[in-house]
């Protein structure tokens, strides 16, 4: 009787994990530069925003009347740049309501990473399950879905978000959820075009065979593949979030003051273009450094992982 | 023979036609505007009146005794009235145009092309772009030395600064404080400070609860720091004002100064009205620039600050479109506290107390009488020493009853280019444009928001009020440099010794931009249309018409 014995030697064992898809997919991310350079600003980011209370030396919304010797508006203060020592060092000075701007800029990292991330989580979530199931059920549900997806679709989104926020009222949760609405046929989409061309593969129909449940193969054999393209997808769509809810609040439909929110310090400050830039240019710089991180990343996901590019 | 007939036909025919055309009413060649009216002459002469005087306003009745002659009959003294009567609601319309537009299928024209008698004609209104007028050569004064007049605007102080500087305008309205010094530095420039008498408040309608609470009132009075807000958001020469009206104004500052600052004592009145902890509310504003709240978003932001850190307050700031906020605002139906303020229409106490306190203002929710009944008492005086004890009374009343905070008298400014001849603000109403010189054919005039509607009978807001005043003229009118009462469309109004009937003598010769002729009738139907509510022509564009109705305690026969 012949023994049975395992052939394949230690050094394939290796080389089997070293090409996982995981690492494999983790290696064609570090030869892509966009998304290291993405990736690195977007983890600095991601520590302002975890470190604010310890990176920022006052309180976002701390007025300094009355506590500094200091006027509205002052320009930046840097005691190391030459800033005389007897003036309290802002290092990119103060706003209309005196209060420090590096402060409200840092904090402001927080608000807006949070807005990105809780919009399109959510979108995701509603989006995949509205394409999954309309992908995969096929019929008049997929259509059902797919018209409203397109009605929705038909909308400028921006509009379309300043409506929802005007008949829902204004505040940062609500401009959260019109984002976050107005973005769901983006994800829908893509779930349902993988689950389109996942659901023909050989081993779901097998999986049938074998008497997986629907739900099953959906949701273990179906839109585990589907996700890349969410992926690439979601981190390109964090960064559109945060410019549409810099815009509504601009337009003081999104954070409500005091929140040191950015597009809400573009806003309260617009009218200072000539005689204060730095109170417009600090916050449009950060909006545009996290913009550009979330773009970068998404660019070079898009070109490591996406399966339509692997050719 | 036949030829000869043919000759003498259209020889009459040519004839009749010289003569049709030499009988046109001499009035149309003067029409700068079309109109879709005939002219009514003046034949029997119109009146307008009350029942009685049990309705608790002042006019009785309105009436013309001949073709230029007018009487006011007034149910209670009224040393004021050619003060009010100067004011720009108050202007004379043709009768004819009311009576074709000043109804529901009209009103549109109503408010969007005034027809007047003022130096300028309305020419078009490009909605969201400007307003054109061209000069009016029928104009019965000192014509415009320019053709042209444009209206535009911009909602930002540094959009109209940078307008200026390049030359695309001629002169705007309300710089930022933070650019006086570069316009007073800049040799093309005018610097032009605005002696405009205003105040800021911060206001609550004691009809939302807590603001019902007096103690809530006074609190908040106590519990603001009014001389940080002007030390941090007004430009220099802003004050703190010690009562409502401000102090330039005469008996505008008697009786006891305002409450001072003080945390401890505001914090008790809170605690004893049932809120130790404070409560949540809001502060509505509008964004636009005016004299008296230069920065409306930092001032609201400052206020939210103040209530937060001294009375633990939390207020949530809310900007508001400007219509809708005056509308609500004024109607007592914002439910938090609110940035409003008043810049002076004319140099009288009563346009501050009268206005914003009389028994019909729903403004601060129920009136009180304790301080309206002093205001009825008051207005009928005419030397201002004796109504003094009055005046002490009810700015007491006030100072004890709450209904807003007066938190500033601000400084303000416009700016004009240098080539501009004879720039001016004037202390009292909107500039008078006719005056100017730009030393071209056009003038272009930039002002803080879009007119709500050029049917200023029944608007309150200076950016409606500016252009009207370059077409629709007043009874009397002010001084370009001082609050003197000066003849504009009468010649004179004199009183009976009490003050309670005034009689005006209408000008002879002036006509209106349709052509028309004005008369006796036509003052009698603009008046009746502002201050009747019965009759058919008091449409206006919210039909509240709050000068006429605040100015003189009410409007005429108005319904229950």
């Amino acid at each position: 009787m012949a023994a049975i014995t395992d052939t394949t030697n230690s050094e394939d064992k290796k080389d089997y994990r070293s090409n996982s898809l995981a690492r494999l997919t983790l290696r064609r991310i570090i030869r892509q530069r966009s998304a290291v350079i993405g990736g690195t600003i977007l983890g600095l980011l991601i520590l302002v925003a975890i470190f604010a209370p310890v990176l920022a030396p006052y309180d976002p919304e701390e007025v300094l009347i009355g506590k500094e010797d200091i006027k509205k508006r002052s320009s930046p203060c840097i005691h190391l740049l030459g800033c005389p020592e007897d003036q309290p060092q802002h290092i990119l000075g103060v706003d209309g309501n005196v209060r420090d701007v590096f402060s409200r800029v840092i904090f402001g990292t927080r608000v807006s990473l949070f807005i990105g991330f809780s919009t399109v989580g959510f979108a995701i979530v509603i989006g995949t399950f509205l394409g999954a199931v309309g992908g995969y059920a096929g019929g008049w549900l997929d259509n059902l879905i797919m018209r409203f997806m397109d009605v929705l679709l038909a909308f400028p989104s921006f509009l379309l978000a300043i409506a929802i926020v005007s008949v829902l009222g204004r505040g940062l949760q609500n401009a959260l959820l019109a984002i976050g609405i107005v973005t769901i046929p983006v994800y829908a989409r893509v779930v349902r075009a993988s689950v389109l061309s996942v659901k023909e593969q050989e081993y779901v129909s097998a999986s049938l065979a074998l008497g997986g449940s629907h739900f099953h193969i959906l949701f273990t054999r179906i839109l585990p593949n589907a996700i890349p393209p969410l992926i690439v997808q979601g981190t390109l769509g964090i960064a559109t979030a945060i410019l549409d809810a810099a815009a509504l609040s601009f337009l003081g439909l999104g954070a409500q003051p005091p929140t040191p929110e950015w597009g809400t310090m573009l806003g309260s400050e617009r009218n200072q273009v000539f005689t204060a830039p730095h109170l417009v240019f600090f916050p449009g710089l950060a909006i545009m450094i996290t913009v550009l991180s979330f773009n970068l990343l998404g660019d070079g996901l898009r070109d490591a992982i996406d399966p339509r590019l692997k050719q | 023979m036949k030829n000869r007939s043919l000759f003498i036909f259209v020889s009459l025919l040519v004839l009749a036609s010289m003569v049709l055309a030499a009988c046109q009413p001499a009035a149309d060649e003067a029409a700068v505007v079309e109109r879709a009216y005939e002219e009514i002459a003046y034949s029997e002469p119109m009146s307008v009146a009350a029942d009685s005087c049990d309705y608790g306003g002042k006019i009785k009745s309105v009436a013309a005794v001949d073709e230029l002659t007018v009487e006011f009959t007034m149910c209670k003294p009224d040393p004021a009235f050619p003060t009010k009567a100067a004011f720009t609601p108050f202007g004379i319309y043709p009768l004819e145009w009311l009576n074709t537009y000043a109804n529901a299928e009209g009103q549109e024209t109503l408010l969007s092309a005034p027809v007047g008698t003022g130096p300028f004609y309305l020419d078009t209104w490009a909605r969201g772009d400007s307003i054109t007028m061209k000069k009016f050569d029928g104009y019965w004064g000192d014509k415009p030395a320019y053709d042209t007049l444009v209206f535009r605007w911009a909602t930002e102080g540094a959009a109209r600064l940078l307008e200026l500087q390049s030359g695309t305008v001629d002169q705007i309205t309300n710089p930022s404080p933070d650019d006086y010094a570069t316009i007073q530095d800049d040799a093309t420039l005018t610097f032009l400070p605005v002696a405009n008498p205003n105040v800021l408040y911060l206001a609550m309608t004691n009809t939302f609860t807590p603001f019902d609470d007096i103690r809530v009132r006074q609190a908040i009075a106590m519990g603001v720091d009014r001389q940080r807000v002007v030390d941090n958001f007004y430009a220099e020469g802003s004050t703190v004002p010690s009562h409502f009206t401000p102090c330039s104004l005469p008996n505008g500052c008697v009786g006891d100064a305002w409450y001072e600052f003080d945390v401890d004592a505001a914090k008790a009145l809170l605690a004893e009205a049932g809120y130790p902890d404070g409560f949540e509310t809001a502060i509505y504003y509008r964004d636009v620039f005016r004299g008296y709240l230069p920065e409306p978003a930092l001032v609201a932001v400052e206020f939210q600050t103040q209530l937060r850190d001294n009375l633990g307050i939390e207020a949530e700031v809310i900007v508001m479109e400007s219509g809708e906020f005056i509308d609500e605002s004024t109607n007592g139906r914002l439910d938090g506290l609110y940035l409003l303020g008043w810049g002076a229409d004319y140099p009288h106490v009563t346009n501050f107390l009268d206005f914003h306190f009389a028994a019909s203002n729903p403004q601060y929710g129920d009136p009180h009488p304790e301080i309206y009944e002093v205001l009825e008492a008051a207005s009928q005086i005419g030397n201002p020493a004796d109504a003094e004890s009055l005046y002490v009374e009810a700015n007491n009343a006030i100072r004890e009853l709450v209904p807003m905070v007066p938190i500033a008298n601000g400084a303000s400014a416009s700016a004009a280019l240098a080539t501009v001849d004879n720039a001016h603000f004037r202390p009292f109403g909107a500039p008078l444009l006719g005056r100017v010189d730009p030393g071209k054919d056009t003038f272009v005039y930039m002002q803080n928001a879009e007119p709500i509607s050029l049917f200023c009978q029944d608007e309150t807001d200076g950016e409606s009020l500016a252009p009207c005043q370059q077409v629709v003229e007043t009874l009397l009118g002010y001084a370009i440099d001082s609050g003197d009462v000066v003849p504009e469309l009468a010649t004179g109004c004199t009183s009976n010794e009490d003050t309670t009937v005034w009689t005006c003598t209408l000008r002879e010769g002036v006509t209106f931009h349709d052509g028309t002729k004005m008369d006796a009738n036509d003052v009698v139907a603009s008046w009746a249309a502002g201050i009747d509510a019965a009759n058919a022509n008091h449409i206006g564009n919210t039909g509240a018409f709050e000068y006429y109705s605040y100015l003189f305690d009410g409007l005429m026969n108005l319904e229950e």
